[in-house]
C-alpha cells in the first residue's frame, strides 16, 4: 500500500536531511506506528505520502502509483485515498460537527443525498451519536479529535495517516481516540500514525518503524515503543 | 459540482471582505463608467463625422457692396455673368457633387430660421449683411484644398469657408477627451486589478485553513479556486452595473446636451448604447476574473 524506496528528502533551508535513504513497506489492512523523536522525520513521512513534498532520491509508491509520476492535477484524486488527522484536529470552528465531516464530501462534488447518508454513520462510527449539531469549542479535546478523524474516513479511504493524533489529549481519552483508530483499521483501511506516545505504543502491540533523524533504526513486528532487543 | 455549496462559500467570502469588496467594485465602477464614456463619445464623433461627411459643403460668399475683401473692392459686387460662370465651372468639376445657390434673402431667412430661439442673434444681422453664397458638395470632402485654390481670387468670389474646418476643430475637441477617457480609464482599470489582487491575496489568507482541508481531503484545484473566481466574477459583474448607469446617464445628459447645441441631427443608436454597456460589463468580469486567477496561481499552490 505505501512502498518507500531508498528515500531521502532534504529541505532545501536545512543541511541535515530530514529523512535519509528509508526504505519501508506498508501492506495493505497494516497498522503502523512511527516512533522517533521530535524533528526525527516522521511528520516528512507523511507529507511524502501526501505527495505535499517531493523526495530528493528514491522512490515513493503509494496504493500502487508512483508518486514522482502523478501529474499534478491527479494529485488530489491521491488524496481521495488517503485520510490525514492532526494533533491540532483542524477543524472549521464555524461549522458544526456534521458540517465540518460533510465539507470533506462537498468538496470533492459528492452529491446531497449521498452526504446526508455516510456522515452520521461515520460519526456514530467515531463515536459521537447525538453531538452532531455541536460546534467545535463545545467538544473537549478528544471529541474534536473524533471528529476529524471521521472527516478523514468518511470518504472511506484506504489510507488513514495519523500525524500524532493523541499529542494534545490526556492519556485516558487518548483510549478512545485508539479505539477509534483500531475499528478502523479492522474495516480494511491502512492506519500509519505518528507518535511519541510510548504507554500508547506498548499497549497496542503493533508494527513499530522507529526513525532516529531521518534513518531507520527498527521495524519490529508486535514492537513497543522503548527498545526492547 | 454542489452549486448551492460553493454560493454560500461565496457569499460567506464576500461578506468576510465586505470593505475589500466595496473598494474593488468602487474601482471597477470608476474605471468601467470612464471607459465606457471614453467608447460613447468615440462612437459620438465617428457617427457625427460620417454625417457631416455626407453633408458638409464648401461655402463660396460672393462679393457684395460691402465685402472688404481685395477681390471685391478691386472688382465690385459679384454679376450675374460672373455667378453664371461660377456656377457652371463648379458643375463641370470631377470633385464637386452638387452645387446649390442661396440668394440673400433665403440666407437671410435661414440665418433667421437657425437662430429663432435667439433674438440677440437675429437682431445683429439685418438683411444685406448676409451675402449671396453658393454650397457646393463635394466628392470627397477632404479635397477641399483642390476645389478651394480653382475658385480662389476669382473676379465676384469673396470668401471660401469649409465647413469641415470648423467642424474638425470640434471632433478635434471630443477626440481629445475620448483620449483622455480611455487613458485615465486604463491606469484605473490597472489600479482594480491590483486591489483585486490584493482582495484575493487577503481572501486566500483569511480561508488558509479551509483551502488547506479542502487540498487535503483532495478537493481539485478548480473547486478550490472557484470560490475565489467567482467572487472576482461577481465584483467585477456589479461593478459594470453601477458603471452602465453611468454609461446611460452620459448618454443621455451629455451627449442629448452636445447634439442640441450643435443642432446635429445625431442620436447615438440604442444597439450603439448597449453594445458600449456590453463591452464594459464583459471586460469588468473579465479583468477581475483574470486577475482573481493570476493572483490564486501564486498563492493557493497544490
Ligand atoms: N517545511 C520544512 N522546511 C524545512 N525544514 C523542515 C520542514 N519540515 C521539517 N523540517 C525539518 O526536517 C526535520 C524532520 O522534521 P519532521 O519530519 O517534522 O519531524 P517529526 O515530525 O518527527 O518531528 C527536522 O529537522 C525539521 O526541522
Ligand atoms: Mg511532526
Amino acid at each position: 500500500m505505501i512502498h518507500f524506496e531508498n528515500v531521502t528528502k532534504v529541505y532545501t533551508t536545512q543541511k541535515h536531511p530530514a529523512l535519509e535513504d528509508v526504505s519501508i513497506d506498508v501492506g495493505k489492512g497494516e497498522f503502523v506506528f512511527l516512533v522517533g523523536p521530535s524533528g526525527s522525520g516522521k511528520s516528512t513521512f507523511l507529507r511524502l505520502v501526501l505527495k505535499e513534498e517531493k523526495p530528493n532520491k528514491g522512490r515513493v509508491h503509494v496504493a500502487g502509483k508512483d508518486l514522482a509520476r502523478l501529474s499534478n492535477w491527479k494529485v488530489p484524486h491521491l488524496r481521495r485515498r488517503i485520510g490525514c488527522v492532526f494533533q491540532d484536529f483542524r477543524l472549521l470552528p464555524n461549522k458544526n460537527v456534521f458540517e465540518n465531516v460533510a465539507f470533506a464530501l462537498e468538496v470533492i462534488g459528492k452529491p446531497r443525498r449521498f452526504i446526508r447518508k455516510v456522515v452520521p454513520e461515520v460519526v456514530e462510527l467515531v463515536g459521537l451519536e447525538g453531538k452532531a449539531d455541536r460546534m467545535p469549542d463545545e467538544l473537549s479535546g478528544g471529541e474534536q479529535q473524533r471528529v476529524a478523524i471521521a472527516r478523514a474516513f468518511v470518504n472511506r479511504p484506504q489510507i488513514l495517516l495519523a500525524d500524532e493524533p493523541t499529542g494534545n489529549i490526556d492519556p485516558a481519552t487518548s483510549i478512545g481516540i485508539m479505539k477509534v483508530l483500531d475499528r478502523i483499521n479492522r474495516t480494511g483501511t491502512t492506519v500509519v500514525m505518528a507518535t511519541h506516545d510510548a504507554a500508547i505504543v506498548d499497549s497496542m502491540r503493533k508494527r513499530v518503524i522507529e526513525l532516529e533523524e531521518g534513518e531507520v533504526v527498527r521495524d519490529q513486528t508486535r514492537g513497543v515503543y522503548g527498545q526492547a532487543y | 459540482m454542489r452549486a448551492q455549496f460553493v454560493l454560500s462559500e461565496i457569499w460567506i467570502g464576500l461578506r468576510r471582505n465586505l470593505t475589500m469588496t466595496v473598494a474593488v467594485i468602487t474601482t471597477v465602477a470608476i474605471s468601467l463608467a470612464l471607459f465606457g464614456g471614453g467608447l460613447l463619445i468615440n462612437q459620438q464623433v465617428s457617427q457625427m463625422r460620417q454625417y457631416w461627411d455626407e453633408r458638409v459643403t464648401l461655402t463660396i460668399y460672393m462679393c457684395t457692396e460691402i465685402s472688404n475683401s481685395t477681390t471685391c473692392e478691386e472688382n465690385g459686387p459679384a454679376t450675374d455673368k460672373q455667378r453664371q460662370d461660377i456656377q457652371s465651372d463648379l458643375e463641370s468639376m470631377d470633385q464637386v457633387k452638387s452645387v446649390e445657390y442661396v440668394s440673400a434673402e433665403q440666407a437671410f431667412k435661414d440665418f433667421q430660421d437657425r437662430f429663432a430661439n435667439n433674438q440677440a442673434m437675429i437682431d445683429a444681422v439685418r438683411k444685406g449683411d448676409l451675402p449671396d453664397n453658393f454650397r457646393v458638395q463635394l466628392v470627397d470632402p477632404t479635397k477641399y484644398q483642390a476645389v478651394a485654390n480653382e475658385m480662389q481670387g476669382r473676379p465676384g468670389i469673396d470668401t471660401i469657408y469649409d465647413d469641415q474646418q470648423v467642424l474638425e476643430q470640434f471632433f478635434g475637441l471630443l477626440d481629445g477627451l475620448t483620449t483622455a477617457a480611455l487613458t485615465v480609464s486604463f491606469v484605473q482599470l490597472a489600479a482594480a486589478a491590483l486591489l483585486i489582487g490584493n482582495t484575493v491575496r487577503l481572501a486566500a489568507y483569511n480561508r488558509r485553513k479551509e483551502t488547506g482541508i479542502m487540498r487535503l481531503v483532495g478537493a481539485s484545484n478548480f473547486y478550490i479556486q472557484l470560490p475565489f473566481l467567482l467572487e472576482g466574477a461577481i465584483a467585477g459583474l456589479i461593478g459594470g452595473i453601477i458603471a452602465s448607469g453611468f454609461i446611460v446617464a452620459a448618454r443621455f445628459l451629455l451627449l442629448t446636451r452636445i447634439q442640441q447645441w450643435f443642432q446635429f441631427d445625431v442620436t447615438l443608436s440604442t444597439g450603439s448604447l448597449l453594445s458600449v454597456i456590453g463591452v464594459s460589463i464583459i471586460l469588468g468580469v473579465l479583468l477581475c476574473t483574470v486577475a482573481s486567477f493570476l493572483t490564486l496561481r501564486r498563492y493557493l499552490r497544490v
